[in-house]
């Protein structure tokens, strides 16, 4: 028989620090399990595109074809948009995508890992994450499709470029918040999924993909109420990005969007910790 | 004297019902119970080095138990103590990815049972080995029969070394060859583990291995002592 344990240290099993430490706690367990986090974040990109002869370049086909769908319906209803309508709604289809599917698949994240969650365990932080994770760098691929239309309509390229990759990073996190406060609630009640699946098909035409914040600033009291909606940020920011000038948006805007993210993620990380435990009995 | 390092105390745990919304009310109206207990105060101590069996019918909590010491399931009532590192061994080949290959579903999994990058590169020539899978290693784990997933599943399993081993009926996969090559494997992982909870139907293997067994029936360990004592208890509580 072999000696005992080295690290003797009895521990109470599932004891979690306070949940006001909850924000800063879930980020160190991020940290920690960093390897399976990229791991199950690889297999989930790999596993979208499989048995696909045109593999990632879905990635921007989709948009693009959408984008191609959604210039000729605009323009039959209202006639001779701007030249770089089209662009501009394929950059608002790109950003808002990444936050309805990494929504969608926080929310769902814990009921479609049933199986591991059983048999496993692990900070359960991790399937949500994985979930945004995996989004975010599906969208970063689909970025790609700018390249041939910055040279198509001349774009300059400019520093402010970088915007786009940093929308596609604030849609990911406004999403995360979002999500993760309502993923532990859909264990018990897969009504949650249905119902962030409408949200994500009526807030696509609440948020600027199809028009844009200038638009919608000479709507007068319509253009009022949009700037409460978070994802106007990450959008206009895209969009201005593509253009290469430093954005116009208020900072005022910009604040309240970054600050409900974070409110988001405050609420979020001490929901999911919280009942979290209590949720997978459910599943 | 052995100290111990697994401690249940009058561990009870309860597992909701679902239901729509109209039973809910009813059962509110009425007062009936919405959920069903599935361990009623388990009291069990286990010491550093042990070899702990749990026998019981198919549902009776044996597995629970289990779980509940993994921290899958934190109790509802009483506490769970342990010390040092656990790893739970059940359903071999959790979150294989069928479109990825051998190797990158023996470090996926590596990582869900809890190594990190370099405890998996150190691992992974061992549990290549003892796959026996050859040049199947590169191919898509799609391909794979049945048996040589769960080949890959108990190499990848096996090579963990952790302080306190749980092993959930995870023998008596693939033919009959690999049968005896990873009974032998789980049996070497029991010695070189301090300790070990098996739970098994198999009544020989523990009456081989284990130093004492409990009885659990409807949630509840009903007694605990030599694996024969243990196994002809068990016959007269499920008569």
């Amino acid at each position: 028989m072999v000696e005992p344990i080295s690290n003797g240290d009895v521990v109470e099993v599932g004891l979690k620090p306070p949940l006001i430490k909850a924000p800063i706690y879930t980020i160190k367990e991020m940290i920690t399990h960093r390897f399976l986090i990229r791991n199950l974040v690889v297999r989930e990109v790999r596993g979208k595109y499989r048995n696909a002869v045109l593999g990632y370049t879905w990635t921007f086909i989709e948009p693009a074809l959408l984008a191609l769908v959604y210039y000729f319906l605009f323009y039959m209803l209202a006639g001779n948009p701007d030249e770089l309508y089209a662009m501009w709604v394929l950059i608002g289809i790109i950003i808002w995508g990444c936050f309805g599917k990494s929504l969608q698949a926080t929310v769902s994240s814990l009921t479609r890992n049933k199986n591991t969650i059983h048999l496993v365990y692990f900070p359960r932080i991790v399937f949500p994450m994985t979930s945004v994770m995996a989004n975010v760098v599906i969208t970063m691929m689909s970025c790609f499709v700018i390249v041939p239309i910055m040279i198509i309509f001349d774009l300059p390229l400019t520093i402010h470029v970088l915007l786009i990759p940093a929308s596609v990073f604030m849609a990911g996190f406004l999403a995360t918040g979002v999500g993760i406060l309502l993923a532990p609630l859909n264990c018990i009640y897969r009504d949650i999924e249905h119902l962030v699946r409408f949200i994500v098909r009526a807030g696509f035409f609440v948020s600027p993909v199809m028009w844009t914040y200038e638009m919608a600033l000479d709507r007068g009291f319509f253009g009022e109420v949009v700037v409460y909606n978070p994802m106007l940020t990450p959008i206009t920011l895209a969009r201005h990005g593509l253009e290469g000038h430093a954005t116009t948006l208020p900072t005022s805007i910009i604040l309240w969007s970054l600050g409900f993210g974070c409110i988001m993620w405050l609420l979020g990380s001490i929901a999911f910790e919280r009942y979290e435990r209590r949720a997978v009995k459910y599943l | 004297m052995m100290r111990s390092v697994i401690f249940l105390e009058n561990v009870t745990l309860h597992f909701p019902k679902i239901k729509g919304f109209v039973s809910l009310f009813v059962d509110l109206i009425k007062k009936r119970k919405t959920h069903f207990t599935a361990l009623k105060g388990v009291n069990l101590e286990i010491k550093a080095g042990e070899v702990f069996g749990l026998i019981g019918k198919n549902g009776s909590g044996k597995s629970t138990i289990l779980r509940v010491i993994s921290g899958i399931y934190p109790p509802d009532e009483g506490t769970c103590k342990v010390a040092g590192k656990i790893s739970l061994l059940a359903g071999l080949g959790t979150g294989f990815s069928a479109h990825q290959t051998g190797i990158e579903n023996a470090i996926l999994y590596g990582s869900i049972l809890g190594h990190n990058e370099q405890e998996m590169t150190e691992k992974l020539p061992e549990i290549l080995e003892f796959s026996e899978l050859g040049d199947f290693i590169n191919e898509p784990i799609r391909t794979y029969s049945a048996g040589m997933k769960a080949r890959l599943g108990l190499a990848v399993a096996s090579a963990i070394r952790p302080d306190i081993l749980l092993i959930d009926e995870v023998l008596g996969v693939g033919d009959p060859q690999f049968r005896e090559k990873s009974k032998a494997r789980i049996l070497d992982l029991v010695a070189e583990t301090g300790t070990v909870v098996i739970v098994s139907h198999s009544f020989g293997l523990m009456k081989e291995i284990c130093n004492r067994v409990g009885v659990v029936h409807k949630g509840e360990l009903v007694m605990i002592g030599t694996p024969e004592e243990a196994i002809s208890s068990y016959y007269e509580i499920t008569e």
